[in-house]
C-alpha cells in the first residue's frame, strides 16, 4: 500500500486493524442515529461503510480545521440517503461534533437529517439526494482543480440504483473526454433498490463493460474489504493517464447486521428497541 | 382620425419608430460579452451544450479554449459541472438554451446551485417567443415563473442587447452566493435609447413619465411598451414606462411610487400570464389598489408557431395592440 501523508490535526492514515475499528464505530454511530429517528437507511448506509472509512481515514487530504482548504480531495456522496456514514466520518475527523448525533432529524432545523447539505455540515462540499447530480459536480470539481493546476483529488460515491438515471451517463461520457483522471467513482455495487434486485427493476449488467466502453479505468472490488479498497481508492495525483477510474465495489446492503444483510425493506425502516439492542450486540464484533 | 385608427399612418409610424432604434444580434452580442468578461476574469469559464454557434461563443475559441467547456447535448450534466467549477472557486457561466436550462435541468438549478449557494450564472438564449417558429418545444414561456419560484434565484431578463451585456458584467460582480437566471432572446432586437442611469441588478429604469398609465416590461417587450407610450401620447394618454429587467428580486419601490399616481397598471411579457412578470407585480400590490391591473402576455395555451414580429402582434404583444389596450381600458375606466 502507497502510504501518503494525510495532513490535518497531525493525522496520519490508519492502519488495517483502526481501520476496521473506525468502520465498526461508523455503524454504531449511524445506527444511533436512526435510532434517534426511529428509522433510517440502514441498508443503503451500511454497504458503504468501509468505502467512505477508506476514503476519510486513509486516502482522502482532508483538514477539519480549514474545511474550505483549496488543496483538499473532494467528496461528493452521489446516493445522499447514505448521509449517516458520511457524518460519523465527518465526526470522527473532527469536522462536526458527536453531540449532534442525538439531534438527528430530531426537530426543526436539527444540523443532520436524512441527506447531506453544505448549509448545515462542515465538510460536506455539495448537497445531495437528488439521484444523479453527484458525478455531474465531481466532474465539475474536478475540472477546477485541472484548471488551476491543483493537485487535489475528486471522490464520488454513488448508488447502483442511482446509475438508473440518465444524468450520470452524461457525467461519464463527459470525464473521460476532459481527461479527468482525478476523478474517482465509486459503485457501491449493493444489488438492491427501493423496489427489489437493481438489475431486475432495470437492468445495469454488463456494468463494468458499460463503464469501459465510455473510457474509464475499472476496477471491480470486493466494497468491504479495507485492504484491497485502500489502494485501489489512493490513486496518483497528476497520473498523467487521461482516465478516470471507477470502482465498482461489491456490496452487501446493511452489511454487519445479519437480520439487515441484502434485505429489500432495510433501505429504509423502522427500528424497535430490541432490534437496535440485537443491532448493539454484533457490531459489538468486530468484522472480519 | 387618431394614429390609432388609422392602419396605413400606423403603420409608417410603427415603422419609422423601429428603424430609429437599430438593431443588433443578441447572439454575437452575447458572444462578444462573454469573450470580454473571459478577458477580464480569470475565475470565469464558459459551459455549453453543443451551442458554441448559437450562443454566439464560437469565435472565443482561439482566445479562450481552456475555458470554454462543452458538454455535447446534455442539460443536467451542464448545470451539474457548472455547480462543481463553483464549488471550487470558478464563476461558471452556462449558455444554452432558455427552455432546457429552466425545464429539462431545472432541479439541477435548484439543488445544484441555488441549495448549495453557488454563483452560478445560467443564461437561457432563445427565451420568449424570440424563436417563435421552433414550437412550443423551443418557446420558452415559464422559464420566469419557474426561476423565480426556486429560492436563493435572481431572475434578470434584459431589454435589449447592450443591457444584456451590463446584467452579464453586473451578475458577474453581484456579491450573492446565488445562481443569476439571465433571460435572453435570439435573433436580431432593437436597441434602445439609453437615458443616464447605470444598470443595477434589482432597480428598476423609469424610461417615459406619465401619470395615466404605468406599463411594466421586461425583455423585448420593453421596446414594444416604449411603443406603445408613443402611440398613446397622440391619444392625450400619458404613460409611465418601467423596464424590469429585474423580476427577482423585483424593485418594489418603483412599483409602489407607480401605483400611488397612476389610474392603470399594465404589464407586458413574452411569457406565460400565470408566474411571470405580472404575476409577481400583483404580488407587490397585494395589501390593495384602486385601480385595474391588466396582465398582458401568453395566455396559458400553446402559442401558434410563427415568426416572432408576427407572433408578438398575433398575440397582442407589439406596441400598437398595446396600445389599444390601455386606450379601451382608461376609456372603460372612466366610463
Amino acid at each position: 500500500m502507497r502510504q501518503q501523508p494525510v495532513p490535518g490535526n497531525g493525522f496520519a492514515p490508519l492502519g488495517l486493524d483502526d481501520l476496521r475499528e473506525m468502520a465498526r464505530v461508523n455503524r454504531l454511530d449511524v445506527a444511533a442515529m436512526f435510532m434517534a429517528a426511529g428509522n433510517g437507511h440502514f441498508g443503503s448506509c451500511y454497504s458503504c461503510t468501509e468505502i467512505v472509512t477508506a476514503l476519510y481515514f486513509a486516502v482522502m487530504r482532508v483538514d477539519a480545521a480549514s474545511p474550505d482548504w483549496p488543496d483538499r480531495d473532494r467528496f461528493v456522496l452521489g446516493k445522499g440517503h447514505a448521509a449517516p456514514t458520511l457524518y460519523s466520518a465527518l465526526i470522527r475527523r473532527g469536522f462536526i461534533p458527536e453531540s449532534w448525533i442525538p439531534d438527528f432529524e430530531t426537530r426543526v432545523g436539527a444540523r443532520l437529517a436524512t441527506h447531506p447539505s453544505r448549509r448545515s455540515q462542515p465538510g460536506v462540499d455539495s448537497s445531495q439526494g437528488a439521484l444523479g447530480h453527484g458525478l455531474s459536480n465531481a466532474c465539475g470539481m474536478a475540472l477546477a482543480g485541472r484548471l488551476d493546476g491543483r493537485d487535489y483529488r475528486v471522490y464520488a460515491v454513488l448508488g447502483d440504483g442511482e446509475l438508473h438515471e440518465g444524468s450520470v451517463w452524461e457525467a461519464a461520457a463527459f470525464a473521460p473526454k476532459h481527461r479527468l483522471d482525478n476523478l474517482v467513482a465509486v459503485v457501491d455495487r449493493n444489488g438492491l433498490c427501493v423496489d427489489g434486485r437493481t438489475d431486475e427493476v432495470l437492468p445495469l449488467e454488463p456494468l463494468a463493460d458499460r463503464w469501459r466502453s465510455f473510457g474509464w479505468d475499472v476496477v471491480e472490488t470486493d466494497g468491504h474489504d479495507l485492504a484491497t479498497l485502500v489502494p485501489i481508492l489512493d490513486v496518483p495525483r497528476f497520473d498523467g493517464s487521461g482516465r478516470p477510474r471507477v470502482v465498482i465495489a461489491r456490496t452487501v446492503k446493511g452489511r454487519g447486521v445479519s437480520f439487515m444483510e441484502d434485505v429489500r425493506s432495510w433501505h429504509a425502516d423502522a427500528i424497535s428497541p430490541a432490534q437496535y439492542e440485537a443491532l448493539r450486540v454484533e457490531l459489538r464484533e468486530v468484522l472480519r | 382620425m387618431s394614429l390609432l385608427d388609422h392602419p396605413a399612418r400606423l403603420r409608417d409610424h410603427v415603422a419609422a419608430f423601429r428603424a430609429a432604434h437599430p438593431r443588433k444580434d443578441v447572439r454575437s452580442q452575447f458572444g462578444e460579452s462573454v469573450g470580454a468578461l473571459l478577458d477580464r476574469r480569470p475565475d470565469a469559464v464558459a459551459v455549453t451544450a453543443d451551442l458554441l454557434h448559437a450562443t454566439g461563443l464560437a469565435g472565443l475559441r482561439d482566445r479562450h479554449a481552456d475555458r470554454l467547456i462543452n458538454v455535447g447535448i446534455a442539460e443536467q450534466n451542464l448545470t451539474g459541472v457548472a455547480a462543481g467549477l463553483a464549488a471550487c472557486g470558478k464563476l461558471p457561466v452556462v449558455c444554452g438554451y432558455a427552455a432546457f436550462l429552466t425545464l429539462r435541468a431545472v432541479e439541477q438549478a435548484k439543488v445544484d446551485c441555488a441549495y448549495n449557494e453557488f454563483k452560478v450564472i445560467l443564461a437561457g438564449l432563445a427565451s420568449g417567443l424570440s424563436y417563435g417558429v421552433g414550437g412550443p418545444t423551443h418557446q420558452t414561456f415559464e422559464d420566469v415563473a419557474i426561476m423565480r419560484a426556486i429560492p436563493n434565484t435572481i431572475v434578470v431578463a434584459p431589454s435589449d442587447p447592450v443591457e444584456l451585456d451590463h446584467a452579464l458584467q453586473a451578475a458577474a460582480e453581484h456579491p450573492a452566493a446565488t445562481p443569476v437566471y439571465l433571460r435572453l432572446g435570439r435573433g436580431p432586437e432593437h436597441v434602445l435609447d439609453r437615458p443616464g442611469a447605470p444598470f443595477a441588478i434589482g432597480r428598476a429604469a423609469r424610461l417615459a413619465e406619465g401619470r395615466d398609465v404605468c406599463i411594466v416590461a421586461h425583455g423585448a417587450m420593453v421596446l414594444e411598451a416604449l411603443l406603445a407610450a408613443d402611440l398613446l401620447r397622440a391619444e392625450g394618454i400619458a404613460a409611465e414606462v418601467l423596464n424590469m429587467h429585474t423580476v427577482k428580486p423585483i424593485d418594489r419601490g418603483a412599483i409602489l411610487a407607480a401605483a400611488a399616481q397612476v389610474r392603470a397598471m399594465v404589464v407586458v411579457e413574452e411569457h406565460s400570464t400565470v408566474g411571470g412578470l405580472g404575476s409577481a407585480v400583483l404580488e407587490v400590490l397585494e395589501g390593495g389598489h384602486a385601480f385595474p391591473v391588466v396582465r398582458i402576455g401568453i395566455e396559458d395555451a400553446y402559442p401558434p408557431i410563427g415568426p416572432t414580429p408576427e407572433l408578438r402582434e398575433a398575440l397582442g404583444l407589439s406596441g400598437p395592440r398595446i396600445a389599444g389596450r390601455i386606450r379601451g381600458l382608461l376609456t372603460k375606466a372612466a366610463g
